[in-house]
């Protein structure tokens, strides 16, 4: 039954999926071409609409992928097999990590960790610049419309996005005017500038 | 934790259902987010509390945005906390997936559209610096904090590593240093390295 194939096959994403949703994205591809479910150009649709989506990738993606294989029962097994193994994982640890907190154990590896953890968020802000073509761009990968600080052959930095993260860091640190305006308002004046 | 009761596992569910909505970029950029709401403005969570709370959820397998919004929910209301935090993250994400999978809209392909991604990254940017901002004034409390942070920020920069093994490394430097450091202080009778800094 393809409904219970589906809630298995997002079941077994989730469950493995160490580092988020991204990492989900590749086994997907492969367990969906070995399952003959969608074409190449289907799912790239639907990580497409993934990407562009707000929330959890991972959700976006068994959901949009679900509805185009099997219909809304098909978006709705996705959707479990997505959810449960979030939902026992986290509790199951959750329980357990509030037992143990003030272990001096516990206090000890968080205090290695938690420089740790603004390592890797500093590096996600880094990889997204990277990612978007906003730093070190390749040549013919530029952004339209954009103006490029180079140095050489080498893109370094594209200066309208780098103006719109400094000016949203400000705002963000001086006020307590709430993201959700700063996302609207970017995306209005992205329409104007690019 | 604090009281339950339903008044709350409401707002759990419409807190995080807004989160869903602005969430852009995955689950770092909910970081930021996250913390707004649930620490200065629900007061929620305490400030260091949730730190490690994003450590743990994200050495967690699965969608990271999904396993913080639970364990938040958790340490709220328990397992219907839990649950309600979950749904309310993922609410939003299946109404507007399914709405754009239904109307089949090629939205990627109208040039306003990618202008306005193009205008939303970079704030995206903006908002994760923040969120390292925020949790690095209250992760790092020394010259040993910082050293990690810039270990690992070359790790994954420089050679590619993922996030686990670097959490993993960290969490068993955390443990051999607080260790060393607590034995000095039993043979010295001395305060150990960094108490001073720990305690500013």
């Amino acid at each position: 039954m393809i409904y219970f194939k589906l809630f298995l096959m997002f079941f077994k994403l989730c469950a493995f999926a160490f580092g988020g949703g991204y990492v989900m994205i590749p086994s997907l591809i492969k367990a969906s071409e070995a399952n003959h479910w969608a074409t190449a150009a289907e799912l790239t649709d639907v990580i497409a609409i993934a990407g562009m989506s707000p929330g959890p990738v991972a959700v976006n993606a068994a959901v949009g992928y679900g509805y185009k294989v099997a219909g809304f029962p098909g978006a709705a097994a996705s959707f479990l097999g997505i959810a449960l193994p979030c939902a026992i994982i986290v509790i199951l640890v959750a329980t357990f990590f509030f037992k143990v907190y003030s272990h001096p154990k516990v206090q000890g590896a968080l205090y290695g960790l938690r420089p740790v953890i603004t390592g890797i968020i500093i590096y996600a802000a880094i990889s997204i610049a990277l990612k978007n073509n906003i730093i070190i761009a390749a040549q013919d990968k530029l952004i339209f419309k954009g103006v490029y600080l180079s140095i050489f052959d080498y893109n370094i930095l594209e200066v309208k996005s780098i103006i719109i993260s400094i000016i949203s860091f400000v705002i963000l640190l001086t006020t307590k005017i709430s993201p959700v305006f700063l996302i609207l308002g970017a995306g209005i004046l992205g329409v104007l500038i690019f | 934790m604090l009281k339950k009761n339903k008044n709350q596992l409401g707002e759990i569910y419409i807190t995080f259902f807004k989160l869903g909505c602005i969430g852009f970029g995955g689950g770092y950029s909910m970081i930021p987010l996250i913390e707004r709401e649930v620490v200065e403005e629900k007061k929620w969570v305490e400030k260091e509390k949730i730190v490690d709370i994003f450590a743990v959820a994200e050495s967690l397998p699965g969608a990271t945005a999904l396993n913080t919004s639970a364990f938040v929910g958790y340490s709220v209301a328990g397992i219907p906390g839990a649950i309600l935090a979950l749904l309310g993250n993922m609410t939003p994400s299946i109404i507007i997936v399914l709405t754009l999978s239904v109307l089949f809209v090629k939205f990627s392909t109208y040039t306003s559209v990618k202008a306005a991604f193009k205008g939303i990254y970079p704030v995206i940017i903006g908002l994760i610096s923040y969120a390292s901002y925020k949790i690095g004034k209250t992760a790092i409390k020394d010259k040993t904090g910082v050293i990690i942070m810039i270990i690992t920020l070359c790790c994954s920069l420089f050679l590619n590593m993922e996030p686990i093994p670097l959490i993993i490394f960290g969490a068993i430097f955390g443990i051999a240093i607080t260790t060393i450091r607590s034995r000095n202080l039993y043979k010295s009778h001395k305060p150990p390295l960094g108490k001073d800094s720990v305690n500013r």
